[in-house]
């Protein structure tokens, strides 16, 4: 399956932020919360069991100067592999000259999954970003599939953050320079001018990165344990 | 050739000695304790935190932007514990590198450069600067292990002669990659934390 959706939010005469493009293609529907107020709220639903094998989704998302938006995923993404052995792929695309926060569930990469995530944002001088990924490793007692997840932030053009990650091969996995056996790996990118506190513990860090912003790391064994570590910063 | 041979050499004077790229707190933890597991460590640490500054060496060798690999660099290193690593090894190795191989190019280099970049400058060929950056990856941890935890040094080399080093350095040439190391950035960060002894700055 293909399908491309497309947001687009800027700030009225009003200082509301409005949803002014809503394009979604199943299995990407995007839902906007009917409420008027400074951040725009929109969720982004799967519609259909997505991503399986061969699947090719895209997502694109515009935040105009002085506007917000809130974008939450509503429940867990599954990548599953499809009956062709194909891989998957996902890329989503954010431009912003405003505020987004991007706040998706985890997403489980089952046995057999061949995933390749992107996301890549580009803000100007005034953007705000906030991000969260998680990814757990395989369903209860299910060893991972393969899995790349990319992001890239530049700030006028300029690179901030760029990290892959890539699961599924259990030697570097399990490995204490890979993933240290650890079945959850959580990070939020926070990318505005807010000064934070920083610090770490045994499996989490929250840390400033050389070109402005801060980003928390957390490895762990369960969701909860390491979306606790996400919640604090 | 010669010139990344004397980089790859552990008697080079550029300050490698006292970095173990996150062996020592690995250890101190627990997570490697013999072998078996210092060959898991370093398999890991080679994939990812290898591979990548293997193939900004290789592209500083190709001579590419240096200030462009510099930023590109830093976005791809979150921890600032290891972007101190990776610019204290470079500074270091700047140091003995002006004294031995002066040239016009390293002064292009930035102020406090990333390691992969002197290498690739110092060597210029891409893929004999990213083996010496892949090698060197893992050499360091190899070594610290072997003072750290006692193991057999001839156990120890045997491992290292086995790692895919040379298929990390082809892979390096034919892109600019962006691996993350999260566990790798978590155990630096923690190293600076620790209270008490450490013999490693990294």
């Amino acid at each position: 399956m293909r399908a491309s959706a497309r947001l687009v939010v800027s700030l009225d005469s009003h200082g509301n932020s409005v949803v002014r493009v809503l394009r979604s293609q199943s299995p990407l529907t995007l839902v906007p919360a009917r409420r008027v107020g400074p951040v725009a709220l929109v969720h982004l639903v799967s519609s259909v069991t997505a991503p399986l094998g061969g699947d090719s989704l895209s997502l694109t998302v515009e935040v105009g100067p002085g506007a917000s938006l809130e974008l939450r995923g509503v429940a867990a993404t599954l990548v599953l592999p499809g009956s062709s052995g194909e891989a998957s792929s996902s890329l989503v695309r954010f431009f912003l000259e405003g505020s987004l926060r991007y706040l998706p569930e985890p997403t489980v990469v089952t046995r057999r999954a061949n995933h390749t995530a992107v996301v890549e944002a580009e803000l100007d001088g005034h953007a705000e970003l906030l991000m969260r990924e998680v990814l757990v490793l395989g369903r209860a007692g299910e060893a991972a599939g393969a899995l790349s997840s990319s992001v890239r932030a530049t700030r006028c053009g300029k690179p901030v953050l760029h990290q892959q990650l890539v699961v599924g091969d259990a030697f570097v996995d399990s490995s204490a320079a890979g993933l240290a056996g650890k079945r959850v790996v959580g990070t939020e990118l926070v990318l505005d001018s807010v000064p934070r506190a920083c610090g770490g513990g045994e499996w989490w860090s929250v840390v400033p990165l050389a070109a402005g912003g801060t980003l928390a790391t957390a490895l762990g064994d369960d969701v909860v344990t390491v979306t606790r570590v996400l919640d604090a910063i | 050739m010669l010139t990344a041979l004397i980089l790859a050499d552990s008697r080079f004077p550029g300050g490698g000695h006292v970095h173990s790229g996150g062996l020592e707190e690995a250890a101190a933890r627990g997570l490697v304790t013999d072998e078996p597991s210092l060959e898991s460590f370093l398999r890991g640490r080679l994939a990812g935190a290898g591979l990548l500054a293997a193939g900004f060496a290789a592209a500083a060798a190709r001579g590419e932007d240096l200030g462009v690999l510099d930023a590109e660099l830093d976005a791809r290193t979150p921890s600032p514990a290891q972007r101190e690593a990776s610019r204290a090894q470079g500074r270091g190795m700047l140091r003995a590198a002006r004294r031995a191989w002066p040239s016009d190019r390293l002064a292009l280099l930035p102020r406090d450069p990333h390691q992969p970049l002197v290498i690739g400058v110092l060597v210029g060929d891409a893929f004999e600067a990213a083996l010496t950056c892949a090698y060197l990856a893992v050499s360091g941890p190899a070594s610290a292990a072997v003072r750290l935890l006692g193991l057999d040094p001839f156990g120890v080399n045997a491992i290292v002669a086995a790692l895919p080093v040379q298929d990390v350095a082809t892979r390096a040439c034919s892109e600019l990659p962006a691996l993350g190391s999260p566990a790798l950035d978590l155990l630096a960060e923690a190293h600076l934390r620790r209270e008490g002894v450490r013999l490693f700055g990294s």
